[in-house]
């Protein structure tokens, strides 16, 4: 497989795997992923969708050509508005259109995985990326799909099964994404030779990582404590003052995961120079930094 | 139990919330589109508590939370956010948000949230 093939096809997977976390939560058990795929040209991407369909798309903002559309059956649609409502079957199975409501859902639904598909570019890209407003448009031919997205030099197909119905979401990718993630990928095959396995490392409990997510390198960082003063006190701090931490010295130390809290452990010297964090606890793997509340932690820009 | 208000652009998202606080006892004492409708509602309805979507249009909800807090630096606000946008997050936490829910969300985890906030 070519270097851009298998970037494309990882992106896919880990954009895959976000949708349908998003989709199982909303419909429970009525949802399947299917084939990921790298068309052979653009148009291909979008051809035999079945119609009429709901699609509903949103492009990135940094600045290059590319975004995601999701397609639905417009039974579809129906069905998974009204597992979101928590009914069985459409209020009205047969109307040609969707209600308000059930297009608010059904847009809702596919806000968050859009939401969720970027942060796990995002991740597999190893920078921030950005999308604008969601922008829902119905279609009753399939070959008037294509036409009505910018042409992007990839794509990528993604087949699922919603509530019995088929829907695709299809990745409009730039080459700037291509070229970044073939650069990551290339990282790695250089670390994964040399660096232990980092679960292994972590005493094993935490599981496999999702094949496609394995390889794609994670930002780590330990943080000893924090304060929290007014801004003024910050500014006027000269040089020798000193900042309490809300941390006893023995205290053990967090060891974050691309912002969510992953184990507790010590801090230790290693080669009588280098700081180490000995891990002693990983935490349960359902505790994310959303969970418990305020605990956000970001990587400082300038890093 | 708290009179709420909820503001989010989507009708299905405002319908999720409201059912969910209604089931643990709250009331909903009105609901808004967008930042500017918010902020109206808020005046004059005083919630106890405000629960603020981020991505809306004509004012966003930090925007919407600046406002809020000035008119009332007490203002109980609970943000709500889909993935990817841990930095509005932050900003809002620091303009005074209590806390935040992520989207999906289930309904425990917005009484969570409330509950937490009303203390």
């Amino acid at each position: 497989m070519s270097a851009t093939a298998e970037a494309l096809e990882r992106l896919g997977q880990s954009s895959a795997e976000a949708c349908s976390g998003v989709l199982e939560m909303f419909a429970p058990g009525k949802v399947s992923t299917g084939e990921v795929s790298v068309p052979k040209d653009f148009a291909d991407a979008f051809a035999t969708v079945p119609v009429p369909a709901v699609a509903m798309s949103v492009s990135y903002v940094d600045g290059v050509t590319g975004g995601n559309v999701f397609l639905i059956t417009l039974d579809g649609a129906k069905r998974l508005a009204a597992a979101m409502m928590g009914m069985e079957e459409p209020e009205d199975p047969d109307a040609p259109e969707l209600s308000e409501l059930e297009l608010s859902a059904v847009s809702e639904a596919m806000n968050q995985m859009m939401a969720s598909a970027a942060a796990a570019t995002a991740t597999a890209l190893g920078t921030e990326v950005e999308i604008g407003t969601p922008d829902t448009k119905m279609f009753a031919a399939a070959a008037d799909i294509a036409g009505a997205y910018p042409h992007t030099p990839h794509a990528v197909r993604i087949g699922f099964s919603i509530c019995g119905e088929p829907a695709r979401l299809v990745q409009l990718v730039p080459n700037a994404f291509v070229v970044r993630m073939s650069s990551a990928l290339d990282d790695l095959g250089a670390e994964v030779v040399s660096a232990p396995n980092p679960a292994t490392a972590a005493g094993g409990t935490a599981g496999p990582a999702i094949p496609s997510l394995a390889g794609i390198p994670v930002r780590v960082w330990a943080e000893l404590g924090r304060a929290r003063m007014p801004s003024a006190q910050v500014v006027g701090l000269p040089p020798g003052a000193v900042v309490e931490l809300d941390r006893q010295a023995d205290d053990p130390i967090d060891l974050y995961v691309n912002g969510t809290l992953f184990a507790t452990g010590r801090l230790v010297v290693v080669d009588e120079t280098d700081w180490a964090v000995r891990i002693e606890h990983v935490l349960d793997k359902t505790k994310t930094s959303a969970d418990s509340g305020m605990e956000v932690a970001r990587w400082p820009e300038s890093w | 139990m708290a009179r709420i208000l909820v503001v989010d652009d989507a009708a299905f998202m405002r319908k999720m919330v409201t059912d969910a606080l209604t089931k643990g006892g709250h009331e909903v004492v009105g609901e808004a589109g967008n930042g500017q409708e918010a902020i109206a509602r808020f005046q004059e309805l005083k919630p106890e508590l405000t629960t603020l979507d981020i991505t809306m249009p004509e004012k966003d909800g930090l925007a919407a939370l600046k406002e809020i807090i000035e008119l009332d630096p007490n203002a109980r606000v609970i943000m709500c956010s889909a993935l990817g946008q841990e930095s509005k997050v932050l900003e809002s936490i620091k303009l005074g948000a209590r806390d935040f829910v992520v989207k999906p969300f289930q309904a425990d985890r917005v009484l969570e949230a409330v509950g937490k906030a009303l203390a």
